[in-house]
């Protein structure tokens, strides 16, 4: 009984790691490393760093996903209205950046964008 | 006859490494006048000044129209969409570029770190690749100011791309001559277009074309005036360019 438990508990470990491995290296493939997710359209390229905003800023997962942000990243790329105008109306990043609960996005533009330069700086790593 | 003996006293040294001394001396005017204009001073003790590093007067344009661009530098993404237009309308090989897109990192600042700055040909007043150029295969346009390329008479010496304090010429393999921006002159402007490929594709507004002599145009209106700084790079060249600078 007692080796059945054990074995069991592995197996869900196991599983577990696998998940937890497998999520972090789609997000690597969509995104260029593990942390930061590289937007390039409808410009290119825009970091976000998603390690920042989840565990440095204490934000929850629910308070973006799924409504604002599906879990796929860069999947909002497809959307027609993925940029700034939305962001000004509220939508997509805008949500939270409008001055009060995070900066601002009308100026310091190099915070989020990081440029074609950026995005070769990245991708050599 | 005998020649007058050289007081090395008083004469002017004319080393490059006094030329930004000086400059700084100027923009110590500079502040000296703007003081005055706070308290009640000219507005002509400024832009007198000004005129010194710009390349323009308040009261008359050498040309008309007179071609010129403002580049709002912290509004820059680096998406280089204007490359990629200007590489498109000019036919510009992919070792050579007409303009460029240079960054730098803002040590001070705390969350901006890095700045993009766009740079393009300054279509000089006083055009230093001009002046040494042993064909004529540059040239400044007599109507609208603008630094042309004759590529028929270029014979490839690159004087003018030594003498060019912007860095703003490359040599064409294909068509044996220096190559420049031309503001789209021969693709845009003679075609009857009336912004530049760069500017048009740009979608961040950094690029204002426009025609300096006009009062009525953004660029005339964003250059005289003095809350907002507005410089031009390398203003020591003393090649009066065309090309100026600011934030906002």
């Amino acid at each position: 009984m007692k080796k059945l438990k054990i074995l069991l508990l592995t197996l869900m470990l196991l599983t577990g790691l696998y998940f937890l491995l497998t999520t972090k290296s789609s997000l690597a493939e969509q995104g260029g490393n593990e942390d930061l997710i590289i937007y390039t359209k409808p410009v290119k390229a825009v970091s976000f760093n998603h390690k920042a905003h989840s565990e440095d800023y204490g934000i929850s997962c629910n308070i973006c996903h799924d409504k604002i942000f599906q879990m796929e990243a860069l999947n909002v790329e497809k959307k027609d209205d993925f940029n700034h105008k939305s962001f000004s109306k509220g939508k997509y990043c805008g949500v939270c950046h409008d001055g009060k609960k995070g900066f601002a996005m009308d100026r310091q533009c190099t915070r989020c964008h990081i440029g074609v330069k950026g995005l070769n700086k990245i991708s050599k790593r | 006859m005998i020649p007058k003996k050289l007081d090395l006293k008083d004469s002017q040294i004319e080393s490059p490494d006094l030329l930004p001394k000086i400059e700084r001396r100027k923009f110590l005017k500079m502040g000296f006048a703007v003081t005055g204009l706070l308290a009640g001073g000219k507005i002509l003790s400024l832009l007198s000044i000004a005129n010194k590093s710009f390349a323009f007067s308040k009261e008359q344009y050498p040309y008309k129209p007179h071609y010129s661009m403002l580049i709002y530098q912290n509004r820059c993404i680096d998406c280089e969409l204007c490359l990629e237009a200007c590489i498109k309308t000019n036919n510009v090989p992919t070792y050579g570029y007409r303009t460029n897109i240079l960054h730098r990192k803002v040590s001070m600042a705390v969350d901006q770190q890095v700045e993009f700055i766009p740079v393009l040909c300054n279509q000089c007043n006083r055009p230093p690749c001009v002046t040494g150029c042993p064909t004529k295969a540059t040239y400044k346009d007599s109507k609208n100011g603008i630094v042309m390329m004759n590529y028929k008479k270029c014979i490839g010496c690159k004087t003018c791309m030594t003498a060019c304090p912007y860095n703003a010429r490359y040599y064409n393999e294909e068509i044996r001559s220096v190559d420049k921006c031309d503001f789209c002159y021969t693709n845009r402007l003679s075609k009857g277009l009336t912004t530049t490929a760069c500017s048009e594709a740009c979608p961040a507004k950094v690029r204002i074309f426009g025609d300096l002599s006009n009062p009525g145009s953004e660029l005339y209106q964003m250059i005289h005036q003095v809350e907002k700084t507005v410089w031009v790079i390398r203003p020591e060249s003393g090649a009066a360019p065309n090309v100026f600078y600011t934030r906002g």
